[in-house]
């Protein structure tokens, strides 16, 4: 059994027949029956890298948007838009970023 | 194509149709890549197919963003290594019709949002067409057997109340024709896409409903009751397995008349 820890969330990689299961927080099954026939090394450097893609850290900061069409009555909703300018994509774990800034 | 081995992306597979297609293609040996924008029914589903001896993985996304697309797709291929059948599960209603009139007066007391236009309209149609796009994509340049699966609704017809719904739906049946059309004319032979217009399906949205509501769809249904999310899921397998069905919708809806007995 592998134990990742990525942006403060806990992953083991644990043998499940000739594959691999993640699972999150100790419980929680994020992935079953993966990299089959893989070695262990293997499945935990795989299992890493995905857990990286589905997982991702995201920073969204949005600023005032006032052309943006959601609207409640006179609220005005501004979800996360991936496109928006001020947009920022993050996808380092969180131990590379400094705990004070 | 064979089924077993095969890796099967679903979005909307957290619950409804999307989870009975992802469980479907599990049971019959294919790797599933299931992707909702709810984590637990995520995690719900893939400890399911686990206890089946399935493969899967969960990955949470809105398809409506094109970053999540991007992202959904490379976490299947991470998984897997590649990509075969993709199924558009992902949807959502906001009914109501577009004017509503005071009792009164006779004259317009409120307008359809274009909140709940454009809500269905970007998950619906720009959420299946972003799918359908990039999982192409990697179909292609991995050269791999690929089936492309929109899920479109009998409701493309035109259902009123659902001027949002039934253009998303109706754009959704027509993806077929004109995905196989361009890629006839690209030479690109091995990706098929069949579109599956679903009845009313026992799903949470609809056994949720207000019950005497339920029962009056029911009353037009031939069937007489409501399709169950296997028997798309299933529909969907033969889909899979029949190289000779392509470029073309399929309906499923036990029989769904209009009322006095006309076919939809």
């Amino acid at each position: 059994m592998k134990t990742i820890t990525y942006n403060d969330m806990h992953f083991t990689v644990e043998p499940n027949g000739a594959g691999w299961d993640i699972l999150r927080g100790g419980n929680a099954v994020a992935g079953a029956g993966l990299f089959q026939g893989a070695p262990e090394p293997e499945a935990a450097t795989r299992a890493l890298a995905l857990i990286r893609t589905i997982y991702p850290v995201g920073v969204r900061s949005v600023g005032p948007d006032v052309l943006h069409p959601n609207t409640i009555g006179d609220l005005k909703i501004v979800g996360p838009d991936v496109l928006h300018p001020n947009f920022i994509y993050w996808n380092k774990d969180s131990v590379s970023c400094p705990k004070d800034l | 194509m064979e089924i077993k081995g095969k890796v099967v992306m679903v979005t909307g597979g957290g619950n409804g149709i999307g989870e009975a297609v992802g469980k479907y293609f599990a049971q019959r040996g294919a790797k599933v890549a299931l992707v909702d924008m709810v984590q637990k029914n995520l995690d719900r589903v893939v400890k399911d197919i686990k206890e089946m001896g399935g493969e899967a993985i969960g990955i949470q996304a809105n398809v409506t963003s094109e970053a999540d697309t991007a992202r959904f797709i490379q976490g299947t291929l991470a998984a897997f290594g590649q990509l075969n059948i993709c199924v558009s599960c992902a949807g959502i209603i906001r009914d109501g019709t577009l004017l509503n009139l005071d009792a009164e007066t006779g004259k317009v007391s409120r307008k359809l949002g274009f909140d709940k236009w454009q809500a269905v309209i970007e998950t619906n149609l720009s959420g299946t067409f972003l799918t359908m796009r990039d999982a192409a994509e990697a179909m292609v340049n991995g050269g791999w057997e690929g089936l492309l699966v929109p899920i479109s609704s009998v409701n493309k017809c035109g259902q009123v109340g659902q001027i949002n719904y039934s253009s998303a739906k109706v754009a959704d049946a027509l993806m077929p024709k004109i995905i196989i059309g361009e890629f006839l004319m690209r030479g690109i032979r091995n990706v098929r896409c069949v579109a599956i217009a679903p009845g009313y399906t026992a799903t949470p949205m609809l056994t949720q409903m207000n019950q005497e509501a339920l029962k009056g769809i029911l009353a037009d249904v031939h069937l007489g009751r409501l399709v169950a999310p296997e028997e798309i899921a299933s529909m969907i397998g033969y889909v899979a397995e029949n190289e000779a069905l392509n470029a073309t919708t399929i309906e499923i809806t036990g029989g769904l008349c209009y009322p006095k007995g006309i076919a939809k």
